[in-house]
């Protein structure tokens, strides 16, 4: 050191100020220790229990396990829908960093067109982000477990095995049962902000329509968890068989359909379209609930393609389109019955006869019948349905003594049967009038003839016109259709009673007298009968105009353009001496009541009648021989022919 | 060896009297830190030595030596490379602005041979050095409040530019505050220091206010800045480091899950476990008891430093220890607030307890000058350029 290095006074006074300050400063940083530990305590011994919560929620996870979709069943425990394995190939999105490249390894194992890959991509941008795509369903047996080998070699994909939705029939209960699909968001969005995780799941499908549709809670289940232990990519370090939760199965719905009666009606239509509904009178029970032509629900399951929704959507008999329910046409003759009954309730006698001479001139303009009838009572008008004679009977009572009985029928009502869908229709009458049109509020006399033929503003659908029909087949007692028997093993309250008809019985069974006359003698004399030995039917036939003909849209009947036709309606009950079974079918544009719906209505009632023990019990009891005169011993030759039975009445008419 | 033996001239110079002079507590209480960050390492390891706990007890146990080397070497050679050691590492840094090699979207290192080097690292030393020699040849007046302040103004401000622009938020706060604490330590005016105080709480809102706005960070680190007020806002993306260590340490509870049981971080929930967030896998894993022992192990480091500052008979002593204890601190009051959710996400590490070799470094150099400091303790060291060079 060869100068001195400082000056002391200064030295001494750096030297405090530093002592001073660096006395501070590691007073600061103890403080700022202590602040530390003073918010450790704060996490880890106040807040402990929060954060051990959120560290085990972190740990802890449960594996969505959907439950199996509830069965639906037809009164006899025929499986109308139910489940089957479906093997499919998934791509898991937060593993596949690169869903294209991860598309051409699943490419290399199964064929993925094009179009399918452009699909696929699709799905993956538009989709939650955690949730895996299936790229591929309905896999073989052969293909799963070819993937299965290589899965772990291919990150980001996946084969697991869930359960597809399978409607054994196809089509016959497309309508009733409806479909389920794929969830689309604008269903997501309604599930609220917390939605059932199931909604989520690859595969998870939706009831769309009818029974799938309006059940969905009850059919579709509770989901269960798979308890397993993960890391922070979500990846599976240990599975917890003890901590999972079982799924809850879906209610088994049972309906009160049956199968064979279903599946017939559907069969009669052929390329026909049209409904088809039948009750029993007994107990409310719908039977059979058929819209034709149908769909194969199964292809909704998996996804239309565009070209078969159009297809579907573009075809003039519509067979997307419920027609038993959802579809109102004018009832044409089959109203004749509550015009009918209407009269007599207000007093007219069944003896008053009208002649018909084809036409009838009224109110200066002429109105017109199939042909000339000659003299008729109401029960020939009926049996002939006479139009002339109801043009008459209705101008005597006017429109709201029809109205009224019309409604205690059923007509123009909706019913909860548990499925959506149903129009109402309308049964006009003179309040209706004034309510639906402020401009023309009064009901002419010039309305009520085409009222008094089913026509005009009278609109109904055919369940409605199959509940009428049940209720005139039961006399007085009224009941409302009933399609759910169970949910879940639950019993729904058999068709709730409807107040009893306040009519005279002697009046309703000359109703059935005359609708019996009708398959016997009258205009579906030929179509209806059903050849079951002693079991007739009785019905009532309905031609009903499905447009003006003014402007050259066809003529009465199956003439014309298939759009510009009639629609050929038949009501009936059987047997008709007892009645159990009631029924309603409806061709569309299928012409003459009794050309069309008579013969496809005996065949579906067939079907009904036959699997009914005590009928067939009936049917089967031999009659009774005649007396055969015991031939003396030798005269009759081996082998000769027993005598011709002889002819059911009216079978050759 | 009698305490009048070491007046003996040249004594002191024997490098054994020289090793005794070393202070053992804080050599040992360094240790137990070290030994405590490979338990973690070998504990999130899943119970192996490999990839982390290994090399850093050999990292630690080459760089104790180093730091009783540097320990020996006198306080002159110090002295005498403080301005050398600022401009080369100044001069790194805006190398590795033109040649830096990109590292998770910062350009930090420098790649030289096989050496992966970290000029900031080399700054946080140098600054402190080159502050002390500054101060060591001024007056206590003119530490005050001078127009000479100007020169540590800008030799702080020149290095803390160049490291935000890396950007390296973390390691510039680190560099601004260390420089500020030695200016404060050296004699800066109380008047200033309050005066400055409260301009700072006045410019918070305007700070706020730009780092908002994007002007003054990067945009993901404005949002790491602003997330650890609300991380829950945003569970999965911003949020998620801090939401994680809060998890860890809430879970730990006062005795924790036990020692490899912790499911924050075995499990991989816990983001940068081994480096920046090993305290919350010790929280986890050792509860309350343990943050707190190891919290108290780093407040006797400090304090130990301090006091071997205070006792030191050269100014350039006094305010090198001092200041490179200050950075000391400052990593675990930095990190420790961090990992508590209580300061931003900036990507400091827990010193001696994080896995990195570089941190580790810095800090056993600087424990080492400390410990210079004290073996050196009655050293003169002239205003020039030091008499052994």
């Amino acid at each position: 050191m060869t100068e001195p290095a400082f000056f002391f006074s200064e030295v001494n006074q750096r030297q405090s100020v530093f002592h001073r300050r660096a006395f501070v400063m590691g007073g600061l940083a103890s403080l700022g220790l202590t602040a530390l530990g003073a918010r450790l305590a704060e996490l880890q011994i106040f807040e402990n229990s929060r954060y051990t919560t959120l560290s085990a929620s972190n740990q802890y996870n449960f594996r969505l396990v959907p439950p199996p979709r509830g069965r639906i069943l037809d009164r006899n425990g025929v499986e109308l829908a139910s489940n089957r394995p479906n093997f499919r190939l998934l791509l898991l999105k937060d593993e596949a960093k690169d869903p294209e490249a991860t598309i051409a390894a699943a490419g290399t194992l199964i064929p993925i067109s094009d179009d399918r890959r452009q699909e696929l991509l699709r799905e993956i941008d538009d989709g939650p982000r955690f949730v895996p795509v299936a790229i591929a369903d309905d896999l073989s047996w052969e293909e799963f477990a070819r993937i299965n080998v290589r899965t772990p070699e291919l990150p980001g994909l996946q084969a697991d095995m869930n359960e597809a939705r399978v409607y054994p029939f196809g089509g016959a209960f497309a309508h009733v049962i409806g479909y389920v699909s794929r969830v689309t968001s604008a269903e997501l969005k309604a599930a609220g902000p917390t939605p059932d995780p199931l909604l989520l799941n690859p595969g998870f499908r939706i009831g769309k329509q009818g029974v799938e549709k309006s059940l969905d809670l009850q059919l579709r289940g509770k989901a269960g968890g798979q308890k397993v232990e993960v890391d922070s990519r979500g990846r599976v370090v240990h599975e917890d068989p003890a901590g999972d939760i079982k799924p809850v199965p879906g209610d088994e719905v049972v309906l009160t359909l049956d199968a064979d009666i279903q599946n017939r009606a559907l069969e009669v239509f052929g390329d026909e379209s049209g409904a088809a509904v039948m009750m029993d009178c007994r107990s409310g029970d719908i039977l059979c609930l058929v819209s034709a032509p149908s769909f194969d629900a199964n292809r909704f399951v998996k996804g239309l393609t565009t070209v078969e929704y159009s297809a579907l959507a573009n075809y003039d008999h519509k067979p997307l389109f419920n027609k038993a329910l959802t579809a109102t046409y004018p009832p044409g003759s089959t109203f004749k019955t509550m015009v009918a009954l209407a009269a007599l309730e207000h007093g007219i006698s069944r003896d008053t006869t009208h002649t018909c001479a084809g036409a009838w001139s009224w109110g200066g303009r002429v109105w017109h019948c199939d042909r000339a009838h000659g003299t008729l009572d109401m029960k020939g008008g009926i049996a002939q349905s006479c139009d002339i004679y109801f043009y008459q009977t209705a101008l005597a009572i006017g429109p709201d003594a029809i109205a009224a009985v019309a409604r205690k029928f059923g007509l123009g009502g909706l019913y909860d049967i548990g499925i959506p869908g149903q129009k109402p229709g309308l049964i006009p009458d003179t309040a209706y009038k004034r309510a639906a049109f402020p401009k023309d509020p009064v009901w002419h006399p010039g309305e009520t003839p085409s009222m008094g033929i089913g026509q005009g503003y009278v609109n109904v659908n055919a369940l409605q016109l199959c509940v009428m029909c049940s209720r005139l087949a039961n006399g007085n007692r009224a009941l409302n259709p009933r399609l759910i028997e169970s949910i879940g093993g639950v019993v729904q309250p058999p068709g709730s009673r409807a107040p009893d008809l306040p009519f005279k019985p002697d009046n309703l069974a000359f109703i059935r007298e005359a609708m019996a006359a009708v398959v016997t003698s009258g205009t579906a004399a030929g179509a209806a009968k059903l050849g079951l030995g002693p079991i007739m039917m009785a019905g009532k036939t309905g031609t009903a105009q499905a447009h003006t003909y003014a402007g050259g849209h066809g003529a009465h009947g199956a003439v014309g353009a298939w759009a510009d036709r009639d629609h050929s309606w038949f009501i009936a009950f059987a047997p008709a001496d007892d009645p159990r079974y009631a029924m309603s079918v409806l061709v569309e544009h299928g012409g003459f009541g009794a050309a069309a719906a008579a013969p496809r209505a005996r065949e579906i009632m067939r079907v009904a009648l036959l699997k009914d023990p005590q009928v067939r019990a009936r049917i089967e009891t031999p009659t009774p021989m005649p007396a055969m005169p015991t031939p003396p011993p030798g005269q009759l030759p081996e082998g000769a022919a027993p005598p011709p039975p002889t002819p059911l009445p009216g079978q050759t008419t | 060896m009698t305490a009048s033996a070491l007046t003996r001239p040249g004594e002191r110079d024997r490098l054994s009297v020289k090793l005794g002079q070393i202070d053992w507590r804080l050599t040992g209480v360094i240790t137990l830190i070290a030994c405590a960050g490979g338990l973690m390492q070998y504990s999130i390891a899943g119970g192996h030595w490999q990839p982390w706990a290994a090399q850093h007890m050999i990292l630690f146990a080459a760089f104790l030596l180093l730091m009783i080397v540097l320990a020996v070497t006198d306080l002159r050679v110090w002295f005498a490379v403080a301005y050398p050691t600022y401009v080369i590492g100044l001069v790194l840094l805006a190398a590795v602005m033109v040649v830096g090699h990109s590292s998770l979207g910062a350009d930090r290192w420098l790649k030289i041979g096989p050496m992966h080097l970290q000029p900031s690292e080399i700054m946080k030393i140098g600054l402190v050095l080159a502050l002390a020699r500054f101060y060591h040849g001024l007056s206590a007046k003119e530490a005050q409040w001078s127009w000479k302040l100007l020169i540590p103004v800008a030799m702080i401000a020149a290095p803390v530019a160049l490291v935000l622009k890396q950007p390296d938020l973390g390691t510039a706060i680190l560099l601004a505050a260390t420089g500020l604490v030695v200016i404060m330590l050296a004699g800066l005016s109380l008047r200033v220091i309050i005066a400055g105080l409260v301009a700072g709480l006045a410019a918070t809102p305007v700070f706020i206010f730009l780092v908002l706005k994007g002007h003054l960070v990067k945009g993901y680190q404005a949002q790491r800045l602003l997330t650890f007020l609300h991380p829950e806002t945003d569970p999965s993306g911003s949020g998620y480091h801090i939401l994680q260590a809060k998890i860890a340490l809430g879970s730990g509870g006062i005795l924790g899950k036990g020692y490899g049981l912790g499911s924050q971080s075995q499990l991989n929930f816990l983001p940068e476990k081994q480096t920046d967030f090993i305290f919350a896998t010790l929280a986890e894993e050792f509860g309350f008891v343990g943050c707190i022992s190891i919290l108290i192990l780093y407040a006797a480091a400090i304090v130990i430093a301090l006091r071997i500052a205070s006792i030191s008979h050269s100014h350039f002593g006094r305010l090198s220890a001092a200041g490179v204890t200050a950075t000391f601190a400052l990593y675990v009051l930095i990190n420790g607030a961090m990992v508590m959710g209580l300061a931003p996400v900036v990507g400091v590490p827990m010193p001696l307890l994080s896995f990195g070799g570089t941190v580790m470094l810095t800090v056993m150099v600087a424990f080492g000058l400390v410990q210079s400091v004290r073996v050196h303790r009655y050293t003169e060291v002239s205003r020039g350029a030091g008499a052994l060079i």
